[in-house]
């Protein structure tokens, strides 16, 4: 079943320009000058229900713009999105109730209050019963281990647990569908991994779907099966994570410790070597090109091995990739 | 009955919310002794240059107490256009309008939160200040004929101040347009003096608009309650308010799609 479709999406946004200074400011207030920009460009894709989906992409690729339009919040310059059987934009309130959202940039709880009230609220605007907030709650605490920040007012919580209890509350109303804007923006690495666990359990368990944005590859890594990268606009990549790694994470990085010294003129054919020490060496590949058994064999030749890492470039290089071959096409293109 | 119950919640937590610092609460309030100081000296040289115990229908101690309601009208009424529009300036709009709620009600039910308690401790700093100064209010029972109108007043304040809160979805930055709201108020509404004291043609123009129903009518009808005066008041005010909530429907409706929100 399919809960997110996205066809011919559109939004243009009038910006105001002015040149510097005084008289540019003096001019622009006489005869204003606008351009469009071009936020959303042509976005078509398609969520299935329950699936766990990553949008990527660089500051200003569009990615909040389009999740504030599947919301609800911002009406499309053009093009047609159904969510949940939904037009955002027209059925704004009827969707709320299907749907969970998160800004990780902006709080939703309230900020004087303890958690706990923000979400009895939430349970009351969402039309639930007071028995079924509390077992709610009680649910989630434990599911985002909050049990023991509920009653403490919000502002007195660190990043890391005012974003489980963020999310905690999107989640109140069984929602279908959760919208995550940035949800581990600024997060250290044991409350990110924390996050991802708690996500990764509400899918598996009540198959709430997941839409992500985040320009953290982690959250992608641990959580997405899918991803969809944008850039200016519009779709540059979609495919399988597991697709992404393996037509892109090709180059391998090996680091080989030896139990004696080793020739200061180590090289193998094919192999860019980045450094080389008397007991070590480190160097770089690609599987597509030299085949990694070689590599082995003439690693394994050298010496006695002590210790030995083979590693992939980190995704966020990967995606770097992606939006730098985009550019080249689109210039190519113009 | 889940509808009424939703936007009661979100009046209560706003309630609860603005307790969140005492402190600021009461020294905000505190406000009002230095103002009824001055519209005390003012007045009573006033009254005593003129040379009359009753001007226009009011004694010193009703204009007192008079001014005492406006004010405490004024100083309790939510800053909405201006929550409005710092909301559409950092992105926290999109928080609001994600809810399954309807987002006037919303800003209504929050408005009328943040008033509660800063208007009762207005309400008593600056009534205690008055009655040691002049004495009790003529007629005390005017203080429960007005409670109606007050809550009207906060109505109709919350109808035109929502309004230009929602030019912010389009200027984003409102504060000229609360400055003038503001200045009409006090010249129209009789927030500085009563209304009774201007020249007769332009009473009768500052009683027909908007601001007077808002300020003078619930501050005269305490003054100087009666049956009449009160079901002229609150039919007055009935009138003002079916007309601006209509418009302010219609300019939602148009200005959410002008919206952009910032950031992120």
């Amino acid at each position: 079943m399919t809960s997110i479709k996205v066809q011919k999406l559109q939004k243009t946004f009038q910006s105001k320009r002015k040149a510097e200074g005084l008289s540019g400011s003096v001019r622009s207030l006489f005869k204003p000058e606008y351009s469009s920009v071009e936020a959303v460009n042509n976005l078509s894709f398609q969520m299935e229900a329950g699936e766990l989906l990553g949008f990527i992409g660089p500051n200003g690729a569009g990615k909040s713009t389009t999740i504030k339009m599947l919301t609800g919040i911002l009406h499309p310059s053009g093009g047609e999105t159904s969510v949940l059987g939904f037009t955002p934009w027209k059925d704004r309130e009827k969707l709320a109730f299907q749907i969970g959202t998160v800004f990780g940039q902006r709080p939703q709880l309230w900020y004087h209050l303890p958690a706990i009230d923000t979400f009895t609220l939430f349970g009351k605007i969402y039309e639930l019963d007071d028995r079924e907030t509390k077992k709610r709650i009680a649910f989630l605490s434990e599911a985002f281990e909050m049990q023991d920040l509920l009653e403490i007012p919000v502002r007195k919580l660190s990043l890391g647990q005012r974003m489980r209890c963020e999310v905690a509350a999107s989640l109140l109303h069984r929602p279908k569908l959760i919208l995550l804007d940035e949800p581990s923006i600024g997060l250290d690495v044991v409350a990110k991994q924390h996050i991802r666990d708690s996500i990764r359990r509400m899918n598996q368990e009540e198959g709430v779907g997941v839409l992500l944005t985040s320009h953290d590859a982690g959250d992608l890594e641990a959580l997405c099966k899918r991803v969809i990268i944008v850039n200016h606009g519009q779709i540059v990549y979609e495919d399988k994570v597991s697709n992404l790694k393996r037509k892109y994470l090709t180059t391998k990085m090996v680091e080989v410790r030896y139990a004696e010294e080793i020739a200061k003129d180590f090289s193998i054919k094919g192999v860019e070597i980045l450094k080389v020490g008397h007991y070590g060496v480190k160097l770089k590949f690609d599987a597509a090109i030299t085949s990694v058994d070689s590599v082995l064999a003439h690693i394994s030749a050298a010496g006695d091995i002590v210790d030995i890492t083979i590693s992939d470039p980190p995704l966020e290089e990967v995606i770097a990739k992606i939006y730098e071959q985009a550019k080249e096409e689109d210039n190519k293109g113009k | 009955m889940k509808t009424f119950s939703k936007y009661w919640s979100i009046f209560q937590i706003t309630l609860i919310n603005s307790l969140a610092y005492p402190g600021e609460l009461v020294g905000r309030s505190l406000m009002i002794i230095p103002f009824m100081w001055i519209f005390y000296q003012l007045w009573k040289v006033t009254y005593s240059a003129a040379g009359a115990d009753v001007i226009s229908g009011l004694t010193l101690r009703d204009t007192l107490w008079y001014l005492m309601l406006a004010e405490t009208i004024e100083l309790g009424r939510p800053p909405i256009a201006r929550t409005m529009s710092e909301s559409v300036k950092d992105g926290s709009i999109a928080y609001i309008l994600n809810k399954p709620y309807d987002f006037l009600w919303y800003q209504f039910s929050t408005a009328m939160g943040e008033s509660i308690f800063r208007a009762v401790l207005n309400a008593m700093f600056g009534g205690l200040t008055i009655w040691l100064l002049v004495g009790a209010p003529n007629h005390p029972e005017g203080f429960i004929i007005a409670i109606p109108a007050v809550l009207g007043a906060w109505v109709l304040h919350f109808c035109i101040n929502a309004m230009i809160g929602l030019s912010a979805f389009v200027v984003e930055d409102v504060s000229a347009f609360t400055w003038v709201y503001q200045k009409l108020a006090f010249i129209f509404g009789g927030m500085l003096i009563p209304l009774d004291f201007y020249p007769q043609w332009l009473q009768v123009i500052a009683k027909a608009m908007p601001f007077a129903s808002a300020i003078y009518g619930p501050a005269r009808l305490f003054v100087t309650p009666s049956l009449e005066l009160f079901i002229n008041v609150m039919s007055l005010q009935l009138i003002w308010i079916l007309v601006l909530s209509l418009i302010l429907a219609v300019v939602y409706r148009r200005g959410i799609t002008q919206l952009t929100v910032n950031g992120g």
